[in-house]
């Protein structure tokens, strides 16, 4: 259950399978809390990279408290998300427009803002 | 668990009944749609009428099949009960016209199945003698064949001499990932069929992604036949493709989940070996919206550790896809190099 929203959650989406099972594998303290720090890492990450798309569509998501994303709009709209697979239906109901990797503009743009690896490595 | 599926008179059945019959087979309980005229005699037998219930804004293929989730819990209790002997295996066999995917989605979704359960392989009966038919006119034949990790080609015995070759290269313009196997009537070794896929043969990784996935260069041979093979394929294409380094995990997975949402009715299939720059790689496999969760395996199969990825879409051209993880690159880490296209002529 997540303790902020009371929400069962029963589903993990599968971007996230492999830092939730090492989380929930580790058995001494030490092991559960190196985990735990890999997984927010892993989530920040997540949220810095995904960051680098929505920017072509004015968005941004930013890791909640560990158990969610908030994605905003520029107009102030905000929405929370469990994960990556209720991100992109909620990116596209916010923006009007589809979001598709395949997408020359989307391309255009990408090449145009190169990847800030500081950023996308969490740091 | 193991979903068997194939068109209506593929001989599904009659490939379960052989299989059944196996010793090895006696901890496997078996759901089936509907008892059919070819009885299967086997103590573990349950009927599951197709019910399928669809999500509010779900697709087809996040439908949740109820009754699948009623037997299979059934199942679970019986044996916590000690009412049946352990299972070691559950295989689904569904109707002709049914669409392994909503099965996929109910075992990962549900909050028990997902943890009492996997699956380990969709088994797809292909008849040799009227395959090509089935696929020309019912699209759900090529889906299930993009589906599967294992076509077993049946009735080979019947069919006429040189008809099977044009099908064998049809459906590996479909599905380059799937391994084949031939059946003549009731001819078939459950062993190999039931074969986890990373174990098909010593070298493995050919396996995991087909027997051409690994060729960067196919023959004028290989292309004449493919090409004639695609041209009844219509807009079915396959795309495999390596990366020049290893992908930044996150990273990919956030371009697979955008594709997904985007394409995913569209990706009829994605399966392969990611380098994700770790001791071993990542096991993916996916049929349209639904992913099995990712394995991150301890080591390579074998020596070759490039990521190879298999794309089977339906209107998707190689083209894009190149062209999407080109532009992504920057975020990836890494950029994709060719190695092999299927494209409808």
């Amino acid at each position: 259950m997540c303790i902020l929203c009371g929400e069962f959650v029963t589903r993990i989406h599968w971007t996230e399978k492999h830092a939730e099972d090492r989380a929930r594998a580790s058995t001494d303290a030490g092991a559960k809390d190196e985990s735990r720090r890999n997984r927010r890492r892993e989530r920040t990450r997540r949220a810095a990279v995904t960051n680098q798309v929505l920017r072509h569509y004015g968005l941004n998501v930013c890791d909640w408290s560990g158990t969610k994303y908030i994605l905003r709009d520029g107009k102030g709209r905000s929405e929370l998300v469990q994960d990556l697979g209720s991100l992109w239906p909620v990116a596209q109901k916010l923006t009007g427009r589809p979001l598709d990797p395949l997408d020359p503009a989307l391309h255009a743009a990408l090449r145009e803002a190169p990847a800030i690896s500081s950023i996308a490595n969490g740091e | 668990m193991t979903i068997v599926t194939g068109f209506l008179g593929s001989g599904k059945t009659t490939l379960l009944s052989k299989v059944l019959s196996a010793p090895s087979m006696a901890s496997t309980a078996v759901l089936v749609n509907e008892f059919g005229k070819v009885g299967l005699d086997h103590h573990l037998l349950r009927r599951a009428d197709e019910k399928t219930v669809l999500l509010e804004h779900g697709c087809v293929c996040c439908t949740t099949r109820e009754d699948l989730v009623g037997a299979l819990l059934e199942l679970l209790d019986e044996e916590d009960k000690g009412w049946i002997s352990p299972l070691d295996r559950v295989v689904v066999e569904t109707t002709g016209l049914a669409d392994p995917t909503p099965i996929l989605f109910t075992v990962f979704s549900h909050p028990v199945l997902q943890h009492h359960y996997f699956v380990n392989l969709v088994i797809v009966t292909v008849d040799a003698v009227n395959g090509e038919l089935h696929l020309d006119h019912n699209p759900e034949s090529t889906k299930q064949v993009a589906a599967a990790d294992v076509v077993v080609l049946t009735k080979t015995d019947v069919a006429k001499t040189g008809a099977v070759d044009p099908l064998r290269a049809r459906l590996r313009t479909i599905n380059p990932s799937a391994h084949t196997i031939e059946a003549p009537f009731r001819q078939v070794d459950p062993e190999e069929l039931l074969r986890p896929a990373a174990k098909w043969s010593p070298n493995g990784t050919r396996d995991v992604l087909g027997h051409g996935a690994n060729r960067l260069a196919p023959s004028p041979e290989d292309l004449a036949v493919r090409d004639k093979a695609a041209r009844h394929v219509s807009q079915t294409h396959s795309t495999s493709l390596t990366f020049d380094g290893p992908v930044d995990w996150v990273a990919f997975g956030t371009w697979l989940s955008m594709l997904l949402h985007a394409r995913g009715e569209d990706v009829l299939r994605v399966k392969g070996l990611l380098d994700v720059g770790e001791a071993g790689p990542v096991l993916l496999n996916g049929v349209q919206y639904v992913m099995h969760p990712p394995d991150h395996l301890g080591g390579w199969p074998d020596e070759d550790r490039r990521s190879r990825i298999v794309f089977i879409t339906r209107g998707v051209r190689s083209e894009e896809l190149l062209a999407s993880l080109e532009a992504f690159r920057g975020i990836i880490k890494a950029g994709p190099r060719l190695l092999e296209a299927n494209a409808p002529v």
